[in-house]
């Protein structure tokens, strides 16, 4: 075997977590939308075609759900529980294998990375209302226990505990899955919201209660403060059902004097 | 998953097994155990099984110590001691309570002699009797197969008859209690590792913490020793994460996850028989006879009906060896060739290869980690495929199981038609990623090598393509695979053109039995490459101008009415090396069209290649992609940047492997082109000189 000396003194270079490749750091730095340093050093992690082919909704058309094209659903909906939802990345057939390589391969060394490009989606929630720097707290949409067994992880869980970290939120279980419900893949938009129906309950009502001495509740309430935001992570948006139904129930089970506004985060808009 | 960790006493002795179906572990020791009992909490498996192994160790430690007269009192104290010492070892706060509960043996139904309690027994019985089929059918269909939960249970599923109980994983449970089956854990430590030999073994002595007396610890910790039982890969490739289904951060082996994840936790069936499992209890042996899958029995009809061809070849009527092979006719040239229509070369390597099997440790010196390994070293274009042939009938006539190993998809779709017109008589099985018969157990596999992975002690042959290839090549994995599916008696026979270095080297130190085939079919030498000396590539790709030293040479290739294969190192060199040469298609005297070139991120490869082939391009650029498999009739082969160190001596050889394969033209012309002249290009050519000048030794030339 021939001394190659010269790569003694080259730059380590790592294999791309996603696509396995030895990408050399890549040449041309392409820029990550992020402003947080975590997730930054993660992304640059990605070889460059990987980091370029990430679809970034930067400038969301629906100003509610946050879709990269005009949103049919968002005008046509009567009520909604959620106040406006933001998205990192368009759902395309790329992001589809990343998360099909996450979710159900269980390769959960994509875990951060999924989580950094959430990081975006939540600074453009930041964004949106900047005058609420003071988010209450951040949760998941849950796995029914069947699921959560075969799985090991739910994915939104992690998705929304490592943001928390990051961003010094605070990570609350709050909700509860009753029925085990069929792919949501696998479903027409009528049956969805259907079926959504009844999935989902309140942990305990005493997270809103006045006498916990949680953020969410206002311990001096003055005018400002009177409605908790509460973040609510989910990896895709694709009608709302999911999303509108766990905010119906987060609603539902809180004192009518601290409503929440719940806002919706997501990986990915498809 | 989570199991349940119980222990039988039995007179003196006593045993610790772990259960992922307790109601059946109560039926199997009804009346062959005194007392049971268990721990109530769900154990992660990958504990309970180290859990176990720890009590048993210790128990028949004991056991011998006291000569097996007396039986432990305090048994239920050592379960909840062992537990708590593993539960804590990974967590600040130790395991809490722990409740040690008494089982109450046998199925439960308590009622006096009526009616109601005869139907009862009724039903129990045919339960029973139903478990017993379903467990003896699980230990023929999974024999040789080491499977994560969720595929053995597939596997089952799509085997078994309903009729079989749905209750899989009770099947799995008993054919394992009677040793048919071994359910361990995916990811588990790693066994310590055998006393060191000669030189590291007195370096070891010599370390000064030895020396010292401070060395009472191993190197390194235990915990960070796990290992994949599936793939063999060590610590560096776990990744422990918490996880929902056992609740403990457990890790989880990333080699292997294309091919399911395996888990500490998580089940992995492996269809071996235990050994030593007949050993505790005498009166378990009878049962074990009846239900472990002895190739003497065959299993009846009513249990199998439809799948008799999924039933491992020796139960297969169709198959059952006409003569023993002692009565075998001994192979001879002149059979082979009017058999199979071997050249002479190909003859002498086949019989020396089939002498290999019939009689291993004749030619080597001393035994290596080589010890069952045969290579047979055939230049490109020799025929290798027909040599497979003689080797694989030789094994399968007396009712063993063959694979063949091949790193591609497409290759295994190419060769199993042939496969089936040469050996017809067999059960055949084609494995890779998405194909039909899966859960297949033919006399003959034919697979991609991921494929490997999911068999443990299964075949007597393992012929192994293409060694050197893509997957193989710095693969630890892979090479793991191959040697686990081997059984223990079987053989490995690889196949390349171009060995690895290691195996050369094992060769010449006469480590490895190997033999040689230094001629192609056609009985003409291989053609040795020319070396043109023109700038690199990219200087003359940025000037847009072909180098006249190339530029003469294509024309004479052309005119001779050759196609031309234009190797480059990279992708990106492709497309603009075919513009640049479609604007020379005038002077080449070639149409623009006829000019194409291809690598592995193009979509349309397979159609280029078949254009190609009926002539309709005659000139194609391409990357290593194309380094192999490709046979064109009369066709030259121009290496551009042969300097660059993306060619070794291995792709080098391959490539100019491409030239004169047919009879027609055998005399095909190889060119290396490079502005400086490398150690991979000599070796190369110095190969190839050697192969010919082998072949002209042996006569084998025309």
């Amino acid at each position: 075997m021939p001394l190659n000396i010269s790569s003694w003194f080259s730059p380590t270079t790592k294999a791309c977590p996603i696509c396995g490749r030895a990408g050399a750091p890549a040449a041309s730095p392409i820029a990550i939308p992020i402003r947080h340093p975590e997730p930054r050093k993660i992304l640059s992690s990605l070889c460059a075609p990987c980091r370029k082919a990430i679809p970034w909704i930067s400038n969301p058309v629906c100003r509610i759900c946050g879709r990269a094209e005009r949103c049919e659903d968002c005008t046509r909906r009567q009520q909604r529980n959620y106040t406006v939802s933001r998205c990192a990345v368009r759902y395309d057939y790329l992001m589809k294998d990343w998360l099909a390589l996450y979710k159900y391969r269980g390769n959960e060394g994509l875990e951060s990375i999924l989580a950094a490009m959430l990081a975006f989606a939540y600074e453009r929630l930041c964004e949106y209302s900047p005058q609420s720097h003071s988010f209450a707290a951040i949760t998941s949409v849950p796995l029914a226990p069947e699921r959560l067994q075969d799985r090991g992880f739910n994915q939104a869980e992690r998705l929304a505990l490592q943001l928390s970290r990051w961003y010094g939120l605070s990570y609350r279980p709050m909700l509860l899955r009753l029925r085990h419900t069929e792919k949501q893949s696998l479903k027409t938009r009528r049956s969805r919201v259907v079926d959504m129906r009844g999935n989902f309950s309140a942990v305990s009502s005493e997270l809103f209660s006045h006498s916990s001495t949680l953020p969410l509740s206002p311990a001096a309430p003055t005018a400002a403060s009177t409605t908790p935001r509460i973040i609510l992570v989910d990896d895709i948006y694709t009608t709302g059902s999911t999303l509108e139904e766990c905010a119906r129930v987060l609603r539902q089970s809180a004192i009518p004097e601290a409503l929440p506004e719940i806002y919706g985060l997501l990986w990915a808009r498809s | 998953m989570k199991v349940v960790l119980y222990a039988v006493k039995s007179g003196a002795s006593q045993r610790a097994l772990l259960s992922i179906a307790l109601e059946v572990d109560k039926v199997f020791w009804s009346g062959k155990a005194d007392r049971m009992i268990r721990l109530s909490e769900l154990l992660p498996l990958g504990i309970a099984e180290e859990a176990c192994n720890r009590l048993t160790e210790q128990w028949s430690k004991e056991n011998e110590e006291k000569g097996g007269r007396e039986a432990r009192q305090d048994w239920m104290e050592d379960v909840k001691r062992v537990v708590r010492l593993l539960v804590g070892e990974g967590k600040e706060p130790a395991c809490p309570t722990l409740w040690v509960e008494e089982v109450a043996i046998g199925s439960e139904c308590s009622y006096d002699g009526d009616e109601e309690y005869l139907a009862d027994r009724a039903t129990h019985r045919h339960h029973e009797e139903s478990l017993v089929k379903a467990a003896r059918l699980a230990g023929i269909l999974l024999a040789g197969r080491s499977l994560l939960r969720e595929e053995a249970v597939q596997l089952l599923g799509d085997v078994m008859l309903a009729e079989h109980s749905a209750d899989y994983l009770a099947a799995l449970q008993f054919a394992a209690l009677t040793g048919a089956l071994q359910l361990t854990a995916a990811v588990a430590p790693k066994p310590s590792a055998p006393p060191l030999h000669g030189f590291r073994a007195l370096a070891e002595r010599l370390r000064p913490a030895q020396l010292l007396g401070l060395a009472a610890a191993p190197r390194r910790p235990d915990n960070l020793a796990l290992y994949c039982r599936r793939c063999g890969s060590g610590h560096d490739k776990m990744r422990r994460t918490p996880c929902a289904a056992c609740g403990q951060a457990c890790a989880y082996c990333e080699a292997c996850l294309t091919m399911g994840r395996s888990r500490q936790c998580g089940l992995l069936v492996i269809g071996v028989p235990q050994t030593g499992a007949t050993s505790f209890f005498t009166n378990s042996q009878t049962l074990i006879s009846t239900l472990a899958p002895s190739h003497a029995q065959t299993p009846s009809p009513t249990l199998v009906p439809a799948h008799a061809s999924a039933l491992s070849p020796a139960h297969t009527p169709g198959h059952a060896p006409t003569s023993s092979p002692t009565h075998a006719p001994a192979p001879t040239p002149e059979n082979l060739s009017e058999r199979w229509g071997l050249s002479p070369a190909q003859c002498q390597a086949t019989i020396t290869a089939l002498q290999y099997l019939n009689n291993p440790h004749r030619n080597t010196s001393k035994p290596s980690k080589h010890s069952s390994t045969f290579l047979l070293w055939a230049v490109t274009g020799a025929g290798k495929t027909e040599m497979i042939f003689p080797l694989l009938e030789a094994v399968l006539t007396r009712g063993g199981r063959a694979l063949l190993a091949t790193p591609r998809r497409d290759v295994v779709l190419e060769l199993a038609p042939r496969l089936a017109k040469a050996l017809p008589n067999y059960s055949r099985t084609v494995l890779y990623g998405g194909s039909t018969d899966r859960w297949e157990n033919g006399a003959l596999t034919l697979a991609t090598t991921h494929q490997l992975l999911r068999f443990q002690e299964a075949f007597d042959l393992v012929l192994i393509d293409e060694l050197d290839a893509f997957p193989y090549h710095n693969d630890p994995m892979l090479h793991y695979a191959a040697n686990k599916c081997r059984k223990k008696s079987g053989f490995t026979v690889l196949l390349s053109a171009t060995p690895p270095l290691q195996l050369q080297r094992a060769v010449a130190r006469r480590r490895l039995p190997c033999a040689r085939v230094p001629v192609r079919y056609h009985r003409h030498p291989l053609p040795v490459p020319q070396r043109l000396a023109f700038p690199a590539l990219n200087q003359w790709l940025r000037k847009q101008k072909l180098p006249n030293k190339l530029l003469k040479p294509l024309q004479r290739s052309i005119k001779r009415g050759a196609q031309v294969f234009l190797f480059v190192p990279y992708v990106r060199q492709v497309e603009p090396l075919v513009k640049l040469l479609r604007r020379y298609a005038s002077i080449l005297n070639i149409a623009p069209h006829a000019i194409d070139g291809t690598s592995s991120k193009d979509a349309e490869r397979n159609d280029k290649v078949t254009f190609f082939r009926d002539h309709s391009l005659s000139l194609l650029v391409t990357t290593t992609i194309l380094e192999r498999g490709v046979t064109i009739p009369k066709s030259d082969v121009f290496i551009l940047d042969a300097g660059n160190p993306l060619f070794d001596a291995a792709s080098l050889v391959q490539m100019a492997g491409r030239a004169g394969r047919s009879s027609a033209d055998p005399f095909g012309l190889v060119y290396f082109g490079a502005p400086v002249w490398t150690t991979s290009q000599r070796s190369s050519i110095q190969q190839i000189r050697s192969m010919n000048s082998l072949a002209k030794q042996q006569g084998y030339l025309q």
